[in-house]
C-alpha cells in the first residue's frame, strides 16, 4: 500500500511557536493546520500542524486546553487556520493579529457557540444580529472604495470584496467570504465511511473526483484496504479526465474575459462535450458516485476506451487552437502579461500550491511531491513558470491538458486486468488517524480523518487549495486597475464552495 | 394582472430530470415564442447561490454554450436583479446567504418569480443537518417551479423554463 509515510513529534506550543521559524528556512511549507477535540482521549485539545516539503509530510501535535501560541507572524499562511480554529473551537490563538470571526458571522452567530467541541449541545443559536464585522479601513484624500458582492453580477458564487482605490489602481482588496460555510466537517462526524464519500464529493462539485480521491486515500489507508491495479488505474484516468474538463473551462473563461468570443465558445463547447463524455463513462456528468470506497463503480470497457479516444482527439485540435490564438494575438498577450503578478516570495509565505504556486516558480503538484496512486510510476516532473502572471497560469493550464491528455493515453491502452473493486469487512482501530492527499485541478487537497470507537468518523478535517489561495488574489491585484479583477480572478479561478466548506 | 395572480398561487411544480428526449432546439423554440408574446421577447433571470457544492451553477453556466444558447430564446441572465423578472435559486441556504438572498429578492420588482433548481434547494442536500444551513429554500419563498436533480442538466433547466412559460400562460387564460 502506498499509505503516506508522516514524521510526527509531538511538541509544546511554546517551542513549536519558536521553531517555526527555523522549519520555514529550512523549505517546508504549511500544508494545513487541524484541531480537534480529543477530550476523551487524554482531556486536550490537539493542534496539529502538518507541513510539506522535499522530504516528505511532518506533523507537529500541539496539546492545549484553552489556547495555543500563534504562528501567524511568522508563518502568514497559518492565519486563517488560526482564525477558523477560534471560530469553530474556542482555542485562542494568542498573538493572532486579526481575531475577526471568519465563517460564523456575528450579524447571525453567538460567538459563545463553538459548534466543533465535542460537548457542543446541538442548539442551533436564534437568527438575530449578535454584533457586527469591522472591514479594515483606507483612508485618505481621493480614495474611494468598490463593495461587490456577495451576490455577483454573474453565475458565480457568493463572496465579498471590498477594492479601495485611489485613481484607477488598486490600493487594497479586503475579501470577506465564508458565505456559504455549510458546516461540513461536523455533518461527517458520526457518519460512517460510505456516507461520508457521499457528503464530501459535494464539498466543491467540480472537483468531486479528486476531492474524492483524496479522502479514500485518508480512509482507505484507516480501514486497510488495498485497492485493485484496475481500480487505481481508473480512478487515475477519471482524476485526469476531471482536471482536463476545469482546466478547459477555466481557459475558456480567460477568454470570455478578455472579450474574444471565438475561441472561448469552442472551449466551452470543448467542456460540454467532455461533460457528455462523462455522462456516457458514469451516467453523470459530473462523474458523481463514480467512486467507492474500496474501489470504483464504473469499469471502462473497450466502447467506452473508444469514446475517451476519439473525445481526446477533439481536445488536442481545439488546444492547440486556443494556444495560436493567444500566442499570435498581440492584444490577447497584452492583457495577460504582467496581469495580477503574484511575485514568489508571496506564493512562499501563504504556502501557495497548484496552479497559482507552479506559475510562481514553485514546483508544487501533489501527483508529483506526495506520489498516490499510481502516480509516482508517471515521474511526473511539475511544471513550472515564473511569470506568475494570468498569462504564465494560463498557459501552465494549456500545457497541463497536454499532459493529462498523455496519461489518460498512455492508461487506457494498458489497463490492467482484474476486479474495480474489493469488498471488505475491517472497521478502523479506535482513534486511529490518516491523511489523504491529491492534486485537484486548483491544488492540493488534503484529509485528516480519525475514526471513533464505533468505527464512525470521529472527527474530518479537509482543507481545500481555494482555502490556502485565496489570500493571494489581495497581493495579485495590487496596482492592477478593478477592470482587470474578473480577469485575474478567472486566472486562479478558486472555489467558494471549496473554501467555505 | 394575471402575472400578478400567479403569485398567489402558492404550489410548486416539480420538474424531474429527463433522459435526453426532444431536442433542445424544440424546446427552445417552443420557448421563444412563449417568451416573445408573454414577456416581450426577454425573460430576465437572476441567479443566486445560496449554498451550493457549485455544480448546479456551473450547469446554469453551460446554458450559455453553443450546445444550448439558452439567449437565442429569449432567456437572459442579468446583472441586477432590478432587471429581472424571475429569481433562480441554487444550493441549501446557509444562515449566512440568508440576508443575502432575501435582499435581492426584495430588490426584483413585482411581478416576480422564483425557481429552485437542484435536489440542495428542496431537501438541504447532504448538509441538511448542519448547523450553519438554515433551508431549505422553500421556508422562505415561494417557488413556482423546482427542478429537480443533481445537478439538474441544462436541458432539464430549459424544459423547467417551457413548464414556467405554460404556468404563465395558463393563468393568463384564466
Ligand atoms: S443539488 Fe447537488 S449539485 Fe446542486 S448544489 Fe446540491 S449537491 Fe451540488
Amino acid at each position: 500500500m502506498n499509505k503516506i509515510m508522516i514524521d510526527k513529534h509531538d511538541i509544546e506550543s511554546d517551542d513549536f511557536a519558536n521553531s517555526a521559524e527555523n522549519l520555514k528556512t529550512s523549505g517546508k511549507y504549511l500544508l494545513g493546520i487541524v484541531a480537534a477535540d480529543e477530550r476523551v482521549l487524554n482531556s486536550k485539545f490537539s493542534v496539529r500542524y502538518f507541513f510539506g516539503g522535499t522530504e516528505g509530510i511532518e506533523e507537529y501535535c500541539v496539546k492545549t486546553d484553552e489556547s495555543f501560541r500563534s504562528i501567524s507572524k511568522i508563518c502568514p499562511a497559518a492565519k486563517m487556520y488560526e482564525r477558523e480554529i477560534y471560530d469553530l473551537f474556542g482555542l485562542l490563538p494568542e498573538g493572532h493579529p486579526d481575531l475577526r470571526p471568519l465563517m460564523l458571522y456575528p450579524e447571525n452567530w453567538d460567538s459563545s457557540v463553538h459548534p466543533l467541541r465535542k460537548d457542543y449541545n446541538g442548539v442551533i443559536p436564534e437568527m438575530k444580529k449578535y454584533g457586527g464585522y469591522k472591514f479594515k479601513e483606507v483612508l485618505g484624500e481621493g480614495i474611494f472604495n468598490v463593495l461587490v458582492g456577495p451576490v455577483h453580477a454573474g453565475i458565480i458564487e457568493p463572496g465579498h470584496f471590498r477594492f479601495s482605490l485611489a485613481g484607477e489602481p488598486v490600493l487594497q482588496l479586503e475579501i470577506r467570504h465564508f458565505w456559504k460555510h455549510r458546516g461540513i466537517e461536523k455533518v461527517c462526524e458520526g457518519k460512517d465511511f460510505k456516507e461520508t464519500l457521499d457528503i464530501i464529493s459535494k464539498i466543491s462539485g467540480d472537483n468531486g473526483v479528486n476531492i474524492a480521491i483524496s479522502y479514500l486515500e485518508a480512509a482507505e489507508s484507516i480501514l486497510n484496504i488495498e485497492i485493485t491495479e484496475r481500480a487505481k488505474y481508473i480512478r487515475v484516468i477519471l482524476a485526469e479526465l476531471e482536471r482536463m474538463w476545469n482546466y478547459v473551462r477555466d481557459v475558456a473563461w480567460i477568454f470570455m474575459d478578455i472579450g474574444f468570443a471565438l475561441p472561448a465558445q469552442n472551449l466551452f463547447g470543448l467542456q460540454e462535450e467532455l461533460m457528455r463524455l462523462n455522462k456516457n463513462l458514469s451516467g453523470h456528468r459530473f462523474l458523481f458516485n463514480s467512486l467507492t470506497v474500496g474501489g470504483v463503480n464504473l469499469d471502462l470497457d473497450s466502447a467506452k476506451l473508444k469514446a475517451i479516444e476519439e473525445t481526446l482527439k477533439k481536445v488536442e485540435n481545439i488546444i492547440k487552437d486556443s494556444e495560436e490564438f493567444i500566442l499570435s494575438s498581440s492584444s490577447v498577450l497584452d492583457r495577460l502579461e504582467f496581469t495580477g503578478k503574484i511575485n514568489k516570495k508571496t506564493a512562499e509565505e501563504l504556502s501557495l500550491c497548484g496552479i497559482s504556486a507552479r506559475a510562481s516558480e514553485l514546483p508544487r503538484d501533489t501527483r508529483a511531491e506526495f506520489p498516490y496512486l499510481i502516480y509516482g510510476r508517471l515521474n511526473l516532473k511539475p511544471y513550472i513558470l515564473d511569470g506568475g502572471d494570468v498569462f504564465a497560469r494560463t498557459a501552465l493550464r494549456i500545457k497541463e491538458i497536454y499532459l493529462s491528455k498523455k496519461i489518460i493515453s498512455d492508461l487506457s491502452s494498458n489497463l490492467p486486468e482484474g476486479n474495480i473493486a474489493v469488498s471488505f469487512e475491517s472497521k478502523p482501530e479506535a482513534y486511529n488517524y490518516a491523511v489523504g492527499n491529491s492534486e485537484t485541478s486548483r491544488g492540493n487537497a488534503f484529509f485528516y480523518i480519525m475514526a471513533d470507537d464505533k468505527g464512525k468518523i470521529f472527527r474530518l478535517k479537509y482543507i481545500d487549495p481555494s482555502f490556502r489561495i485565496w489570500p493571494s488574489i489581495q497581493y495579485g491585484v495590487l496596482g492592477n486597475i478593478i477592470a482587470d479583477f474578473p480577469l485575474i480572478n478567472k486566472s486562479l479561478n478558486l472555489s467558494y464552495a471549496g473554501n467555505d466548506m | 394582472m394575471f402575472l400578478k395572480k400567479l403569485l398567489f398561487k402558492n404550489k410548486t411544480q416539480d420538474i424531474a430530470p429527463e433522459s435526453g428526449t426532444g431536442s433542445v432546439l424544440i424546446k427552445g423554440d417552443e420557448l421563444k415564442r412563449s417568451v416573445d408574446k408573454v414577456f416581450g421577447r426577454s425573460l430576465f433571470v437572476r441567479l443566486v447561490d445560496s449554498g451550493s457544492c457549485n455544480a448546479c451553477e456551473t450547469e446554469l453556466s453551460a446554458l450559455s454554450n453553443p450546445y444550448y444558447d439558452l439567449e437565442r430564446f429569449g432567456v437572459k441572465f442579468v446583472a441586477s436583479p432590478k432587471h429581472a423578472d424571475v429569481l433562480i435559486v441554487t444550493g441549501c441556504l446557509t444562515r449566512n446567504m440568508l440576508n443575502p438572498l432575501l435582499k435581492t429578492y426584495e430588490n426584483i420588482p413585482s411581478p416576480k418569480f422564483v425557481i429552485t433548481a437542484g435536489d440542495c434547494t428542496e431537501t438541504g442536500g447532504p448538509f441538511k443537518d448542519s448547523y450553519s444551513v438554515c433551508g431549505p429554500v422553500s421556508k422562505y419563498l415561494n417557488a413556482v417551479i423546482h427542478v429537480k436533480g443533481c445537478p439538474p442538466e441544462p436541458e432539464a433547466v430549459v424544459s423547467a423554463f417551457l413548464k414556467f412559460m405554460d404556468i404563465v400562460k395558463a393563468s393568463a387564460a384564466c
